[in-house]
């Protein structure tokens, strides 16, 4: 009988009454064949693979992570705080030190949802990652925390949520933005003023596969991460980027991404898109568990794998090591963007767009260039369904001064504001303003 | 009237029951070598002085399948496999003959790599060659298309005396176990009939030949005898089995409840949600390999009336290990129910000879002899209450798969324990503070497992797919695979589950209502393809559970009989 070499707690939650519509790749039937090969294969068998039930994401896990606007309620259904649930209960068994690692095998995905939520983004609505590692945050203190998003697009909520926190390393691999949704992920960007390098983006040209992957895996990813040497390894773990995913023009497989999944070492994966339902998740997934379960995954294959018909052309390959050593040279580098400043404050004015939902939001960021701390952080956001709002965000090293400031624009909020939202981090104060 | 026989380790237990009435029960030790000169005797004793053409159903739990397995009196099984890509079916082997054979399929059952007869043609002649006469077929994903299973046993044709094909077996998917159960099915098969064989003709000795014989299953139901000799793996472990039936019977459980069946060695441990005792979630181990065969989840502790009191470095410490039995039985070293004797607790056996020995080793820890086994009841109770803790955390933690179930799902909450066996009435106090719930004791006359036995009904399950777009329906268990209209529904379905399943059974002779049968899984799932709606995967699991057809009627304890 197999044995697992590191005990894996997977969370399976597959949300069987679950759509964003009938017919929406995001619905019921999405996980099933996965559960079927599962249950055949008798993963939940095998000694030191468990399988958990998720938690439930309460307002407050969410408001760590999010301005949700007008309300947490009016943005996350029962699914959403169940998905999130799913991968706190990943981060709880790691933590607790139940299982070594943990995969959070939950839908709906999260990775782009941003920090200002004002609806559903790319079949996200909730950055389900992001309430993980703040809920890790809230319970096991201040942690070196670094995500690898693998999904086939570009991980711009994730990116967004963490542009300014030095804490956090962002890394996403993912089909050049000038071709696929959501149009983003480009090496330039690399962070905020204050976290400059730590966001750092590997855009791969289509019909990438197994050699283009590991490539980056090996000659960009890893040796920023020994650099980094962060407490915790996530990986976003989208399969969108498989060869037979219907919305997507990758040609990665189930075996590249066990073997993927073993060179990373993750000790937490969550699983993001991938909408090859029948032909590549079953297969996927199981690499997955038994790549971080440190099993024999030699002979997972999907009926119709032709690694000769997948692989890379010797052009392609040259694109991905320009790209590459690029990118690792701006991580060690990174070139200062042109941050456009206003007095003493870092400003970004931005257009969203919700495409699910088919909103317009309309965002300006204020971010205090101060000498001693990070800097309070003010989003005021409105969008095409509802008026102006107010995010204030204090950093975990809050200084006194942008303390006091933050606070001043949250309790002045009243006048100006449909809405406003604190987001403290030092005090660990997480609250709307009330009527 | 019913007859109930359990046929243990060591004792054989038979009663007679007439409605709720119980008439005669009596008790001998199991004769290995000759199960049936136990049962007959027994038999002998109850149907003394009554009319034994009033009995109608004659139900036996034995221990025949699961002493050949653990004595390794089994057949040697041709294992014919059918693995292809995933996990390797090479650690699944089994047994001298395990061939794998290649060919595949995937998980809605479309072959993806052609049955290699080269493989199959030798893997047969080399079984054949060195004696094998009973073979097992095990497909990975043989319940969504048996077809290469199937092919199997025709290709073996009468060269073999008995095949179990995995997807008769169960419909539940779990390759491995598919394997294991298979495997044990065939292996246990031979041995099975003959004594269905022997039995019957002992049965016409006492003009028995008429009654309606089941036997009985680990999920604590039973199964006809015609059923049985197909699937004998599936009257393994019957005896913890009957005797949770036995305290559904004699005990009326409408609630969470818990049962603790406390022995000399161990302690096993069931739980009743809602008055149903709870089922292992895929199958039971035999020989520590999973299968699917469904039984009462029963959790074993290593706490019994004889476990040893022995120190770890310097700490009192109780069980697992059972040297002999107490000191006030005879034994040679102290026990709990030593411990129980020396604080008046109990008066069991040699009291003095209880005494001595606990002293003798409270000298060497250096404290009262009442300290030391003060200690050693809290430490035997909190080890009980521990595991008795994780199996409800466990069983309220299990994992779902609907934001519906998550946000409705009931909380599994005991309020109150059952103790039986030999040394329950000591442990009902100190368990009743620790736990804080009423712990209650039964009379059960001995004969708990007999009882059991005889009050449980029939119990069964089949799994039911449909695959609309591919216009399929399968039943495995039953062998049906068939199509069905485009339009075929999740309503439809879960009325074709009931009809097959009461169907299935009145073709043994079992009449249940449509009521019996409950539904545990309905699900429709929409498919697209493409971005249209191709059809609907509907899955539907259908079953009849363990329940008792009578509770009993007090009874004097005088009825019980030696013999």
């Amino acid at each position: 009988m197999l044995k697992a070499a590191s005990s894996l707690g997977v969370i399976f939650f597959p949300a069987f009454d679950w759509a964003i519509s009938p017919t929406h790749p995001e619905r019921e039937e999405r996980l099933l064949y996965t559960q079927d090969q599962f249950r055949e294969e008798g993963l939940f068998d095998i000694e030191g693979i468990s399988e958990h039930r998720p938690l439930y994401a309460s307002d407050l896990d969410i408001m760590r992570a999010h301005f949700c606007f007008p309300s947490v309620s009016a943005i996350c259904t029962e699914s959403h705080r169940i998905s999130a649930g799913g991968a706190i209960q990943a981060a709880r068994l790691v933590f607790e030190q139940e299982t070594r690692r943990a995969f959070a095998l939950v839908r709906p995905p999260g990775h782009h949802a941003m920090k200002v939520v004002h609806g559903n983004r790319g079949f996200c609505n909730i950055n389900i990652e992001a309430v993980m590692v703040e809920w890790i945050r809230e319970h096991y203190g201040r942690k070196r925390i670094a995500i690898v998003d693998t999904d086939c697009h570009h991980g711009d909520g994730t990116q967004d949520v963490y542009w300014h926190d030095p804490d956090v390393l962002f890394i996403s691999l993912h089909q050049d933005g000038r071709t696929l949704y959501p149009g983003s992920g480009f090496p330039y960007e690399n962070g905020g003023p204050r976290a400059l390098g730590k966001t750092v983006n590997i855009p791969l040209p289509p019909r990438t596969s197994d050699e283009g992957y590991l490539y980056a895996i090996e000659e960009v990813v890893l040796p920023i991460l020994a650099d980094f040497n962060p407490d915790l390894i996530i990986n976003s773990a989208g399969q969108d980027n498989h060869y037979t995913d219907p919305i997507t023009n990758m040609q990665f497989s189930a075996q590249g991404y066990a073997r993927l999944n073993e060179l990373l070492k993750p000790d937490i994966a969550v699983l993001e898109g991938g909408y090859s339902i029948k032909g590549a998740l079953p297969y996927v997934n199981l690499g997955i568990c038994l790549a971080m379960a440190g099993c024999d995954y030699s002979g997972i294959r999907e009926p119709d794998y032709n690694p000769a018909a997948l692989r890379e052309s010797p052009d392609l390959m040259d694109t991905i090591r320009q790209t590459c050593a690029y990118v690792l040279d701006s991580y060690h580098h990174p070139p200062m963007g042109d941050f456009e400043k206003q007095g003493e404050y870092f400003i970004r004015e931005r257009k969203i767009y919700y495409d699910t939902e088919g909103i317009l939001e309309n965002q300006r960021e204020e971010l205090k260039d101060c000498e001693s701390c990070r800097g309070v952080r003010l989003i005021k956001s409105s969008s095409s369904h509802l008026s102006t709002c107010l995010g204030v965000e204090l950093p975990i090293d809050c200084c006194p001064a942008c303390e006091q400031e933050g606070y001043t624009a949250f309790t002045r909020a009243k006048k100006n504001y449909v809405v406003a939202q604190l987001l403290d981090q030092k005090n660990k104060r997480f609250q709307y303003l009330s009527e | 009237m019913r007859i109930g026989i359990d046929v243990g380790g060591t004792q054989t237990d038979g009663v007679l029951i007439n409605g709720d009435q119980l008439l005669a029960a009596a008790k001998t030790p199991t004769n290995h070598d000759n199960l049936l000169e136990s049962i007959s005797q027994v038999l002998h004793t109850i149907l003394a002085g009554q009319d034994p053409r009033r009995v109608r159903t004659l139900n036996l739990s034995t221990t025949l399948t699961t002493n050949a397995i653990v004595t390794g009196k089994t057949e040697p099984v041709g294992m014919l496999v059918v693995g292809g890509p995933g996990i390797s079916a090479e650690y699944y082997r089994i047994g001298d003959h395990y061939h794998q054979i290649y060919g595949s399929l995937d998980h809605l059952g479309t072959e993806t790599s052609a049955l290699n007869e080269d493989d199959l043609d030798e893997a047969i002649s080399s079984c054949l060659d060195q004696g094998v006469k009973c073979f097992a077929a095990a497909c990975k994903f043989s319940p969504r298309n048996p077809d290469y299973e199937n092919h199997i046993r025709e290709k073996l044709g009468n060269q073999a005396d008995f095949v179990t094909l995995g997807h008769a077996i169960s419909g539940q998917l779990n390759f491995g176990r598919r394997i294991h159960t298979a495997y044990y099915n065939s292996a246990v098969w031979r041995i099975f009939q003959r004594f269905a064989g022997a039995l019957t003709t002992s049965l016409k000795g006492f003009s028995l030949e008429d009654v309606e014989i089941n036997i009985l299953k680990a999920d604590g139901g039973t199964m006809p005898l015609v059923r049985a000799l197909e699937t004998p793996v599936q009257s393994i472990f019957s005896g913890p089995a009957a005797s949770v039936m036995g305290i559904l019977a004699t005990t009326p459980v409408n609630e969470d409840v818990l049962m603790l069946d406390i022995g000399g060695t161990t302690t096993d441990i069931a739980l009743f949600a809602g008055g149903t005792p709870l089922l292992e979630r895929e199958g039971i181990s035999i020989e520590e390999r999973p299968t699917l065969v469904r039984a009462i989840h029963v959790e074993s502790i290593g706490i019994g009336g004889d476990s040893l009191i022995h120190s770890d470095n310097g700490e009192v410490a109780v069980g697992p290990q059972r040297l002999g039995p107490c000191m006030a039985a005879g034994g040679d070293r102290p026990t709990i129910m030593d411990a129980f004797n020396v604080l008046g607790l109990a008066a069991f056996g040699a009291t003095d000879r209880s005494q001595t020995g606990m002293t003798t080793m409270s000298n060497v820890l250096s404290c009262s002899t009442e300290q030391l086994a003060e200690t050693v009841i809290s430490t035997a109770v909190e080890t009980l209450a521990t595991a008795i803790e994780q199996l409800i955390f466990k069983v309220n933690s299990k994992p779902v798969y609907t934001i519906h179930e998550i946000l409705t799902s009931r909380e599994i909450k005991p309020t109150r324990l059952i103790v039986i066996g030999g040394p329950a009435a000591v442990f009902q106090a100190p368990l009743a503070e620790r736990l804080g719930l009423e712990v209650t004791v039964p009379s059960l006359h001995g004969v708990v497992n007999a009882i059991g036995a005889a009050l449980t009904r029939t119990t069964s399950h089949l799994s039911l797919t449909a695959n609309t777009a591919r216009r399929k329906l399968s039943v495995p268990m039953l062998g049906i695979f068939q199509s069905v209209p485009r339009g075929f529904s999740l309503d439809e379905a879960v009325a074709e589950a009931r009809k097959l399943l009461v169907g299935d059974l009145a073709a043994s002779g079992i009449r249940i209502n449509d009521q019996e049968v409950q539904i545990t899984q309905a699900d429709s799932f929409n498919m697209v393809d493409g971005g249209y709606t191709s059809g609907k995967n509907i899955r539907v699991v259908a079953q009849v559970r363990p329940a008792v057809v009578t509770h009993l009627a007090d009874a004097p304890a005088t009825l019980l009989q030696v013999c």
